[in-house]
């Protein structure tokens, strides 16, 4: 994975198009809706985000009785 | 002043003139997947997230909760035209500091200038719209509890656009100073500060919709 501006700028669209999804069904329909559709967009983001921490963790070299782990 | 230097192993004798000139602390860890300017940004922006988390459970305590009858109390309205005419100011600032990178990226030194100094103008407009709205409001940081954490939020919001402000400011001045290339090691002042205002424009979007939509 990399680490730059670009990676993060990424994310400023992914951001964008859900909350913004949020906003357009919040003006659509109602608050509890809208609200109800954040909390769904925070609760995949959250699963996502333990996933990639694990499989980064899985895959770093330097873990605990990883290859480049100095003891 | 005693110099700080590292005392020498045993039979280093190889290393003896390099490491006699050395005085200091010795060198911080490296990582070979992450270089240590754009992890201290990712990090600092971690704890920032935490902040931010603690004052988005108080508003969600308070509306929630403590469920007042009406949110927001008569017969306060909040200017949601004004806050979304904002947004899309900041959104747009964050296209034009990608625009910056992109460019120094590509050796365009010209476009990098544009960028940050167009980036640099709509984080002023921002600011400049915020306080005005504040100005206008009609209630205070002590009007019952949605007045303190209306402006608690905001305010931490808009206290990161004025640092996110302070950074660009640098890195404009020294854009046009000639200081950065093309490498990535040679334009961390760009890359920072472009990253930091990325995470203000993401935590813009979440508490626009929370304050003004929701």
């Amino acid at each position: 994975m990399t680490y730059n501006e670009g990676a993060v700028f990424k994310w400023v669209l992914i951001f964008g198009v859900a909350v913004g999804s949020a906003i357009a069904l919040t003006l659509l329909t109602s608050s509890l809706v809208g609200a109800l559709w954040g909390l769904v967009l925070a609760i995949a983001g959250s699963v996502y985000g333990i996933r990639w921490a694990r499989d980064w963790w899985q895959n770093a070299r330097d873990r605990p009785g990883g290859p480049d782990h100095d003891a | 002043m005693e110099s700080a230097s590292v005392p020498l192993p045993h039979g280093s004798g190889g290393h003896t003139a390099e490491a006699s000139h050395h005085h200091g602390p010795p060198e911080a860890n490296q990582s070979s997947r992450i270089d240590k300017q754009t992890l201290g940004i990712l990090l600092f922006i971690v704890s920032e997230v935490m902040l931010f988390g603690a004052f988005f459970a108080s508003y969600f305590f308070l509306r929630v909760v403590v469920n007042p009858v009406e949110w927001p109390p008569q017969p306060f309205e909040l200017p949601v035209a004004v806050a979304g005419m904002n947004t899309a100011i900041l959104v747009s600032s964050s296209f034009t500091v990608h625009y910056a990178l992109e460019a120094v990226r590509k050796g365009n030194r010209q476009g990098m200038k544009l960028g940050l100094a167009l980036t640099w103008m709509l984080g002023l407009t921002f600011l400049f719209i915020q306080i005005n709205e504040y100005v206008h409001l009609g209630f205070s940081a002590r009007t019952e509890s949605f007045g303190t954490i209306f402006y608690c939020l905001t305010g931490l919001h808009g206290a990161h656009v004025f640092v996110g402000l302070m950074l660009l400011t640098f890195a404009t001045i020294r854009a046009f100073r000639g200081h950065f290339g093309e490498k990535a090691e040679d334009h961390f002042g760009v890359e920072v500060p472009g990253i930091y205002w990325h995470f203000v424009d993401i935590m813009w979007i979440i508490v626009f919709f929370t304050v003004y939509i929701l």
